[in-house]
């Protein structure tokens, strides 16, 4: 560690940091565009001048190493003087019409230029234009606008340095100079859109974002993304109950800054408005008809009671079967192992999970963390003690779906809390093998085959709706908050799970979230000790090196990251 | 005895030999004796890298690519081999002369190509350099060509290649054609050019002769510096010494002299050579006009005044008493005939157009001082142009940016605007440009001030 003065304040930063980063640890804000905690040092902004003792010359502060005992002066005359001067120039070509930029709230050029610069514009000249350069798409998901780049490179060097795919380069020379894709290259990696959050100005924007709501309406909560087991840490940004973005959360020990595209555009899948409603099926008849949700969950509990009767007569196992998921939280399997098995005494819950592409994120902690899952929670399925279901393992499960069980063994009731569990939930044979039940009951957010199948339909909220934990590929235990209540005829799989146990008076159906966290805690491998508060529950931390702490401090002041200080409109009191 | 008396010509003695750029005609007139002689006394111990380098060094050689930096100072900063370790060392001849007003690299390239890989093979030598580059601006195609021939003369001679001369010592050169780009003169620009990428300026530290080309120690000289280096190993020091004005600036030195002269062209003297005799050795101003203002050292130096060029020793300390620099010595005479403001313009537009682009004070400040000169040539400034101007170019400068060049690219603004106002303000003063309402640059100063003690700056 160095000890570094800056301002008269004395900080210790790591050997490696640089003079910005020790400003920004002494609470000593030095507006910068080009540096980025997770990219190359190019120092080509010049915004983040200030005065070092014992040299002559104005440095960039990103570009001077710290050493032991250095003395940063930040906001001498001098270095006012040279942002002054930086902030000019960069606004002197800048088409300076934020009422309609899209980047407008969210601007690093807006922010720094009421931080410093000149009050009035002194040139006169013309401003420099990007004809068939401006707004533009260069990818599937980023539009340019060229007319608004700054050239700060951060873009390139994420192409370069993150994803490796180096698509992005600068165009022509002096002050011609743009950013565009390699000839013949689109910007299309999987990880895209991040060149969007990069961009300090509104140069590059998403097509899915761009014009949809000013940032300054979004509300902002805290969730975690549910592509796969990943797991990066997302913020769900949203108004008067629709989503308009998700964006990725920083956090260094899984995603970083970034997030991958497949994840940050589901939340188009999260806008979905054609929510189910309670149906269960007319005795004797092909038809279903909506119902309440008491009438629901009390013939639920009819059918299971029967079965568990029978199961008791004909002595056989597995009459009531019941399927988790790994696309739900911790505490709903949780509450599904509780009941079903605990309580009720029909056997341990199983799940199964789809493999998914693999994905993989640059991270600070793991260098790179891998994905290859279809769900984000199957660590949390097992924690919670369901079984992994794996094809040929003999379980009932697997009898049903090996298709030879077609008898008085098969289940009298199928209970499958998620019935988008598997992509095959959209495949006729698959959902025929499952049908095979007498009863099946399912949990669900959207219509599929699957549910057009069931006898019992119970309406669930989607991600967005509902908090809980997910378990990450790393034995992370991560939370996700309420962004949206769903409409009123929508539960979340907790509710639909602690309304069900009320019925036998097995469950506590005032329970939160929180509540069901803190009583599985001490029997749920990895939730021992942690806190439902505590900054995004953390399971397994990983050793913090003094670069990391520095990292968390650092990070704490980064203006890239999202300050969670608005409380999101559907936060329960409990927490706030 | 002056070590200013005129010399007969050392780099450019060679000058108007017939087919004096073939190998054959070097051999003749002695050439590659001083690499026979280094090479033979190598295995014997006799020559070693130390004692080649303490020879340049006691030769007090400067650059002569732009700053003047002591040559053989530069190459003891390559870190010992223990320090290094694998990694290889690499020499870098600079031959991208793009300043305007300079042509004597090319000189020496196309004369007497023999005579810069000459130098460029001591230099290997003494740097213990495997595989040695010569970085040629882009639109030197001929030279280019020329050089390519000369390197494999070379090779087929022995004079390069696997155990050169059977002394156990391996030597490549390679010929590199540039894209056409001024910035790719300055070294880190150039080494990374070479690398394959975008010419831009690297952030220094660290250096090149720590970490330069591909990452390894990397040395870059002048082609005129290196045919010092081949001089300097065929007569010694003290004979360099002898030459030049003083301690500090010694050794002959080619001026490129172009203008207002009645016979422009590169012409060596010794380095100090007062600004009268060179002057006289151009023919004088053309057509017997008075002087009004000499570029010493290529764009990129201060304007001088005639007055303030009287009797001026044309070396480095002697042009930086003068508040210029003598840079590549592009020595560009301009008599009383000449529009200062015109000239000043296009200047600034080789400017605008050279930037690299990386950094935000010169690449926009370049272009920002263009448009403006250009309006007030065009017969539109208006009265608060001036004080703009010196104040943008007072803003770029000075560790605003990564490399020199907007320090380069300001200086003709700041020296022509304060030297030669009067002529800057007759245009303004015909100017019909409306002057619509702009408050006057001072009144700005005072709101910054303001701003600043109402704690409005972060
Ligand atoms: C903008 C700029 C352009 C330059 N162009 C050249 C050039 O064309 N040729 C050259 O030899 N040095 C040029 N230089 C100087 C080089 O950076 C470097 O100092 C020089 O090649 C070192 O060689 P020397 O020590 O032999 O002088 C330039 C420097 C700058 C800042
Ligand atoms: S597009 Fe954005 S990130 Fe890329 S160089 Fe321009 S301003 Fe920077
Ligand atoms: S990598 Fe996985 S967790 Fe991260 S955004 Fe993509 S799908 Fe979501
Ligand atoms: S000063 Fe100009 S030429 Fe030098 S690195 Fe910066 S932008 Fe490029
Ligand atoms: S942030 Fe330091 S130069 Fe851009």
């Amino acid at each position: 560690m160095a000890k570094v003065t800056v301002d008269g304040k004395v900080v210790e930063v790591p050997n490696d940091a640089n003079a910005l980063e020790a400003c920004r640890a002494a609470g000593v804000d030095v507006p910068h565009f080009c540096y980025h905690p997770r990219l190359s040092i190019v120092g080509q902004c010049r915004m983040c001048m200030v005065e070092v003792e014992g040299v002559p010359k104005i440095q960039a502060s990103c570009t001077v190493p710290v050493r032991d005992g250095m003395v940063i002066k930040a906001s001498t005359e001098k270095a006012l003087a040279a942002r002054n001067a930086t902030m000019e120039f960069l606004l002197i070509n800048h088409p300076l019409d934020c009422p309609i930029c899209d980047q407008a709230g969210e601007c690093k050029l807006q922010d720094n230029a009421v931080g410093a610069g000149l009050p009035v514009s002194r040139t006169s000249e013309p401003r420099r234009q990007f004809p068939g350069y401006d707004r533009t798409p260069i990818g599937p998901h980023v539009i340019a606008d060229m007319t608004r780049c700054i050239q700060c490179t951060r873009c390139i060097r994420f192409c370069e340095e993150i994803t490796g795919t180096g698509e992005l380069t600068f165009v022509e020379r002096g002050g011609h100079t743009f950013v565009w894709t390699h000839e013949g290259r689109a910007l299309d990696n999987d990880l895209s859109a991040c060149a969007a959050d990069v961009c300090p100005v509104g140069a590059l924007t998403t097509k899915e974002f761009r014009f949809r709501k000013r940032v300054w309406w979004l509300d902002k909560t805290r969730s975690v993304c549910d592509g796969c087991e990943i797991g990066c840490n997302m913020s769900i940004e949203h108004r008067d109950r629709i989503v308009y973005r998700t964006l990725p959360r920083v956090q260094p020990a899984v995603n970083d800054f970034w997030m991958c595209d497949y994840g940050r555009f589901r939340a188009e899948d999260l806008n979905r408005q054609d929510f189910l409603k309670p149906e269960i099926r007319v005795a004797g008849s092909d038809a279903r008809k909506q119902t309440n949700w008491g009438e629901a969950l009390d013939v639920v509990k009819i059918a299971i009671d029967r079965a568990r009767n029978e199961e008791k007569n004909i002595a056989s196992k597995g009459r009531v079967l019941v399927l988790g998921s790994a696309r739900l939280t911790t505490e709903e399997n949780w509450l599904l192992k509780t009941l079903f098995e605990d309580s009720l005494k029909v056997g341990t819950p199983e799940f199964v999970v789809d493999k998914g592409p693999k994905r993989r994120i640059k991270n600070k902690v793991d260098g790179w963390i891998y994905g290859t899952e279809a769900a984000p929670n199957s660590r949390g399925c097992e924690a919670a003690g369901l079984k992994r279901n794996r094809p040929g393992d003999g379980s009932a499960l697997d009898l049903l779906l090996s298709k030879k069980s077609f008898s008085s063994s098969s289940p009298a009731v199928l209970y499958i809390a998620d019935a988008a569990f598997t992509e095959r939930a959209n495949d006729l044979e698959f959902v025929l093998l499952l049908r095979q039940a007498s009863v099946l009951i399912v949990h669900a957010r959207v219509k599929n085959a699957l549910t057009d199948a069931a006898d019992i339909v119970l309406p669930s909220a989607p991600l967005s709706g509902k908090e809980g934990t997910f378990v990450n590929a790393k034995g992370r235990v991560q939370r996700v908050d309420t962004a949206i209540m769903s409409p009123p005829v929508v539960r979340t799989d907790l509710e639909i799970l602690l309304h069900l146990g009320g019925r036998w008076d097995l469950l506590d159906t005032r329970w939160t979230a929180r509540d069901v966290f803190e009583n599985m805690q001490a029997s749920v491998a990895g939730y021992e000790g942690l806190a439902w508060d505590s900054d995004a529950v953390v399971g397994n931390p990983p050793s913090i090196s003094p670069a990391a702490a520095y990292d968390v401090l650092g990070l704490e002041r980064d203006p890239d990251v999202e300050v969670f200080s608005r409380p999101s409109v559907a936060a329960p009191d409990r927490r706030s | 005895m002056s070590g200013l008396a005129p010399i007969e010509p050392v780099l450019l003695s060679r000058r108007g030999k017939p087919d004096s750029a073939s190998i054959e005609t070097y051999l003749e007139d002695g050439g590659y004796a001083s690499w026979k002689k280094v090479l033979g006394g190598a295995k014997s111990g006799e020559w070693t890298p130390a004692k080649v380098t303490d020879l340049v060094k006691a030769s007090g050689l400067r650059g002569r690519g732009g700053a003047g930096f002591p040559c053989g100072m530069k190459w003891t900063f390559v870190p010992p081999k223990e320090k290094r370790g694998d990694k290889p060392v690499y020499l870098l001849c600079n031959a991208d002369e793009s300043e305007p007003g300079t042509f004597k690299d090319r000189l020496l390239m196309e004369m007497d190509p023999h005579q810069v890989l000459e130098g460029m093979m001591l230099a290997s030598f003494a740097l213990d350099v495997k595989h040695a580059y010569l970085y040629i601006r882009g639109e030197m195609v001929h030279v280019a060509e020329l050089l390519n021939k000369a390197v494999a003369d070379a090779y087929a001679k022995g004079f390069l290649g696997k155990d050169v001369l059977g002394s156990g010592r391996n030597l490549d050169i390679t010929i590199h054609r540039g894209a056409g780009a001024y910035i790719c003169g300055e070294e880190t620009a150039l080494i990374e050019s070479l690398e394959g990428k975008r010419g831009h300026p690297r952030i220094k530290p660290p250096f090149p002769a720590v970490s330069g080309v591909w990452e390894c120690p990397t040395v870059v000289n002048n082609v005129e510096t290196l045919c010092c280096v081949k001089h300097i190993l065929d007569r010694g020091p003290e004979w360099f010494k002898s030459i030049g004005r003083n301690e500090k600036n010694t050794g002959p030195k080619l001026y490129c002299i172009s203008g207002h002269v009645e016979k422009p062209g590169v012409y060596e003297a010794p380095l100090g050579v007062s600004w009268n005799t060179l002057l006289a050795m151009a023919g004088g101003v053309k057509g017997g006009r008075k002087l009004k203002a000499v570029i010493p050292g290529g764009p990129s130096a201060a304007m001088l005044t005639a007055k303030e060029v009287e009797n001026l020793p044309m070396d480095f300390d002697g042009v930086a008493a003068a508040k210029s620099m003598l840079g590549s010595a592009a020595i560009i005479v301009m008599d009383e005939t000449t529009d200062i403001p015109k000239a000043v313009t296009s200047i600034a537009k080789f400017f605008a157009h050279e930037s690299c682009g990386q950094c935000t004070p010169c690449r926009e400040g370049t272009p920002w001082m263009h448009k403006m000169l250009k309006r007030i040539v065009n017969g539109e400034g208006k009265k608060t142009d001036l004080d703009l101007l010196l104040q943008i170019a007072g803003q770029m400068g000075n560790g605003m940016t990564i490399c020199v060049f907007a320090d380069a690219a300001i200086a003709p603004v700041l020296s022509g605007i304060t030297k030669f106002r009067e002529e800057f303000e007759a245009y303004v003063a015909k100017s019909n440009h409306p002057d619509f309402a702009l408050a006057a640059p001072e009144d700005l100063t005072n709101k910054v001030a303001d701003r600043t003690a109402a704690g409005i700056h972060s």
